[in-house]
């Protein structure tokens, strides 16, 4: 089976794009990774994307990014998985060179939030969530995981501010980086000030919505960076139907597999974009993947274990919460920025030394869990 | 709301129509074509019980647009008698009765509506017991 | 009237929502200050409505009565959630009765009653077995009318059935009497009513209230006196005790359905919800004498004997006037909002 290696990556600052469309904002991520790939020309195109039905009435995205390109003919397609479409494409795109049938893969991820209010935005968020028995009673995707958030907190005695030390670090890590929605510090006392959205979630330890596209060019011809392992696994579909709530099955099952797969063990990670969405995603995601003791998380996290310049670091770029989350586009984020860790491009977000990393991107709350473990191949 | 998905899964919004397993007696709710538990296929229509517990709640205050005139929306996760949990709106809420292990029952009220002359969407809300809250 | 069949009342319910305005919080807005003649009246939250309020009085009675099977629901009420579609269809199918007629009954503050009437007709003549009457109104006065201080929200059902000795009340007698007099209507189009002030007293409500009363006394040979307890709409605290005393009724006959003053008028359920405070009290042998007034305008008088069922039927239930000590005060400005009086 062939090697998967990434290329090049292209990166949309994330924030509103009043100016540019879906196809405008695909057309730039893709453009910025072919440019910096000279000679290689995809001969697949996977589009990952949640919602442009709903909020631009625009579907069959692999056709129209490979048209805008100038490159219809090719072989496109848009895969969804909710807020894991990102890494769900990424995947599909390993799966595609693993194969041997394709040699070089433009994944794009592209959301475009800004167009639709504050209310259709949630409404397209909690499609997410069962359409017949989740949106119907009113649930919000931010109040299920406000839900989550409490049980959560109950369970191990956790503490808001201990909660809110994940929003930290990611504003701390965003400053310096150039494609984050949010350049600007903030301290547990700005969360825990900040509005209450759904309690106990505010305003900052909740992910911004935000227009974005990213691009990772994966190719079985070489590149600075190796893709090691690509999983995807499901939990549960309807979260409260969980036996155990807490019980992130999805992360649990494509990481452990993933890095299984990579030959690798946790703690030769150098570093990882989890999917920071709120506090306790974070959380969950991290003892799910076995870095934190159950309930720990937010612990180690206060203790700086998380920072950049700490054991682990994680949300290199900002992550969800100061990068931002164009929900479709977050997983190809992750990847590329992975990427830059490990082929040293990270600038001032450089982390030291950094040789392997992990990304992890859910749907919904775990419902969709992508991992990818990455290597760098200088 | 989709009207017609509505009138699809009226016993269930409605009545609580979920599922049963026959071969293991594994209770579901939303009703489910392959029992989880015993993987077995043989699932019969089951009402669930209108009585419960609440775990917790959150009170939102950003909701999905057709909830926007119901702002706050008091939100709970509920343990039914049998055992099995569901996401309900709150009725009536006064707060501080939303306490953990609160008995609550399922009434029926309006969910949403497609506008002023569309369809009245009914379905479950679950609401402190009287009892409990006097006391 | 009379049956071929006895009828019999095999259980009731009824329901007040949580929550209440104060008639001097109205009268804050509309004239600076004051109240109105009732201390506040009861107020369906925002996702109450007919349908749900029916619900909640339908499972109930049916709870006492042991769940027999139904085969009418007719819901009497001046505000149904659709002016097309029948209520009744969407409580069968709640309830689990799809072998059933369901119909929606409008007589301004009598549609209950004149559904009793509807289910006792069929029942006494054998169609059916056993059928669901139904008062229920949101009931809306215009903003700064007088009306916004009394017209209120809430429910009353009966589960009724042959008297066969498993009934909790025999419904002994009844009559009606109805005339065209325009006292309050609301046309087809229109959110609010009209009316025409101090003529719906003397013309129409006593006047209907009155000759409905009188009919049934002459008819069934009987005096006030013969009776423990007797019911009159209350559109106001005032009004049933005032036709009372002129029929020759006593306050405390009265007093045990008299709800107006904490409640307002919950329009087609008043009579009924009357009724079931008057049930929650009564014993087995007491006669109840109850006369029902909507505008437009008529009344409806039943004579009620009370049979020894009731006792053990009634167990475990709570007396309505106990449950109507839990509520919550809300304010004009939520009161506005829940009711649709906010023009968008």
């Amino acid at each position: 089976m062939n090697r998967v290696f990434i290329r090049s990556v292209g990166l949309v600052p994330v924030g509103e794009h009043w100016e540019k469309g879906l196809a405008d904002l695909m057309y730039e991520a893709a453009s910025n990774a072919l440019l910096a790939a000279p000679g290689i020309k995809p001969d697949k195109i996977i589009v990952g994307n949640m919602f442009s039905g709903y909020a631009e009435h625009q579907e069959q995205l692999g056709s129209l990014l490979a048209s805008t390109l100038g490159m219809a003919g090719v072989s496109a397609i848009k895969v969804e998985a909710a807020c894991g479409s990102g890494g769900v494409a990424v995947h599909e795109g390993y799966l595609s060179i693993k194969s041997g049938e394709y040699e070089n893969v433009l994944v794009v991820g592209v959301e475009k939030m800004k167009d639709m209010g504050t209310g259709k935005a949630t409404k397209a968020l909690s499609m997410a969530e069962s359409a017949e028995y989740t949106q119907v009673a009113g649930a919000s995707f931010i109040s299920l995981n406000a839900l989550l958030s409490k049980v959560y907190m109950a369970h191990y005695g956790r503490k808001d501010e201990e909660m809110a030390s994940f929003p930290v670090i990611a504003h701390r890590n965003g400053v310096t980086a150039a494609h984050a929605q949010f350049r600007k510090e903030i301290t547990v006392k700005d969360v825990l000030s900040s509005a209450i959205i759904a309690d106990p979630i505010r305003l900052l330890s909740s992910p911004p919505a935000g227009d974005g596209a990213a691009a990772v060019l994966l190719s079985s011809k070489g590149g600075e960076v190796e893709v090691l392992a690509s999983e995807v696994a499901t939990n549960q579909f309807i979260f409260q139907e969980r036996e155990n709530l807490l019980d992130f099955m999805a992360s649990r099952i494509a990481s452990s597999r993933a890095v299984a797969k990579a030959g690798i063990g946790v703690s030769m990670i150098d570093f990882m974009e989890v999917h920071d969405a709120f506090p306790v995603v974070a959380a969950l995601a991290l003892e799910s993947i076995g870095i934190s003791k159950p309930g720990m998380a937010p612990i180690d996290a206060m203790n700086g274990r998380f920072n950049c310049d700490g054991e682990l670091p994680i949300g290199t770029f900002g992550g969800l919460k100061a990068r931002g989350h164009p929900v479709g586009a977050t997983g190809a984020y992750q990847v590329a920025e992975a990427y830059l860790q490990l082929s040293g491009g990270a600038g001032k977000n450089q982390i030291g030394g950094a040789k392997i990393g992990l990304t992890h991107n859910v749907g919904g709350i775990d419902s969709t869990c992508a991992v990818h473990v990455l290597r760098s191949a200088i | 709301m989709i009207p017609i998905s509505y009138w699809r899964n009226r016993r269930s919004y409605t009545a609580l129509m979920g599922s049963r397993c026959r071969a293991c007696g594994a209770e579901y709710f939303p009703p489910v074509r392959v029992c989880r538990k015993c993987k077995s296929r043989d699932i019969e229509p089951r009402e669930m019980p209108r009585k419960g517990t609440l775990i917790t709640y959150t009170k939102l205050t950003e909701p999905a647009e057709e909830f926007g005139k119901q702002t706050p929306v008091y939100l709970g996760l509920i343990e039914l008698s049998n055992g099995v949990k569901l996401v309900s709106t709150l009725a009536d809420v006064s707060e501080s009765e939303l306490n953990e292990g609160a008995p609550v029952s399922m009434v029926i009220r309006r969910w949403t509506e497609e506008g002023p002359t569309g369809i009245i969407y009914y379905g479950y809300k679950f609401k402190v017991d009287a009892a409990y809250s006097m006391s | 009237m009379k049956s071929i069949n006895p009828i019999g009342i095999h259980g009731y319910a009824a329901y007040v929502p949580s929550f209440r305005i104060r008639t001097s919080e109205i009268a804050r807005v509309w004239k600076g200050g004051g109240a109105g003649p009732n201390e506040s009246k009861a107020v369906a939250c925002f996702d109450e409505d007919v349908v749900t309020m029916s619900v909640e009085v339908a499972r109930e009675a049916l709870g006492m009565a042991g769940g027999p099977p139904i085969g009418a629901i007719y819901v009497g009420t001046e505000s149904k959630p659709y002016a097309v579609k029948s209520t009744g269809s969407i409580l069968s199918d709640m309830l689990g009765f799809n072998r059933s007629l369901g119909a929606d009954l409008e007589f301004a503050c009598k549609a209950g009653t004149e559904a009793m009437q509807v289910v006792s007709g069929l029942v006494g003549s054998g169609m059916i077995d056993y059928g669901l009457a139904i008062g229920a109104d949101t009931a809306q006065g215009a903003p700064g009318d007088e009306l916004e201080h009394t017209a209120a929200s809430g429910a009353a059902a009966l589960v009724i059935g042959r008297a066969d000795g498993n009934d909790i009340a025999e419904i002994k007698y009844s009559t009606s009497y109805i005339s065209d007099t325009p006292d309050f209507w609301r046309r087809q189009t229109q959110h609010f009513p009209s009316h025409l002030g101090r003529f719906t007293g003397e013309p129409a409500y006593f006047d209907h209230t009155i000759q409905s009363s009188k009919r049934a006394l002459s008819d069934t040979g009987t005096t006030p006196k013969d009776y423990r307890f007797a019911i009159f709409h209350q559109p106001n605290p005032r009004f049933p005790f005032d036709v009372g005393k002129r029929l020759g009724f006593s306050q405390e006959q009265i007093m045990p359905g008299a709800v107006n003053n904490l409640i307002g008028n919950t329009y087609a359920a008043g009579a009924m919800m009357a009724l079931s405070c008057t049930l929650d009290e009564a014993n087995p042998g007491d006669r109840i004498f109850m006369t029902s007034f909507g505008s437009g305008a008529g009344s409806d008088t039943f004579v009620i004997e009370v049979k020894d069922r009731i006792l053990k039927r009634r167990l475990g239930s709570v007396r309505l006037k106990e449950r109507m000590k839990k509520f919550m005060l809300i304010d004009y400005g939520i009161y506005a909002k829940w009711r649709g009086k906010i023009r968008e």
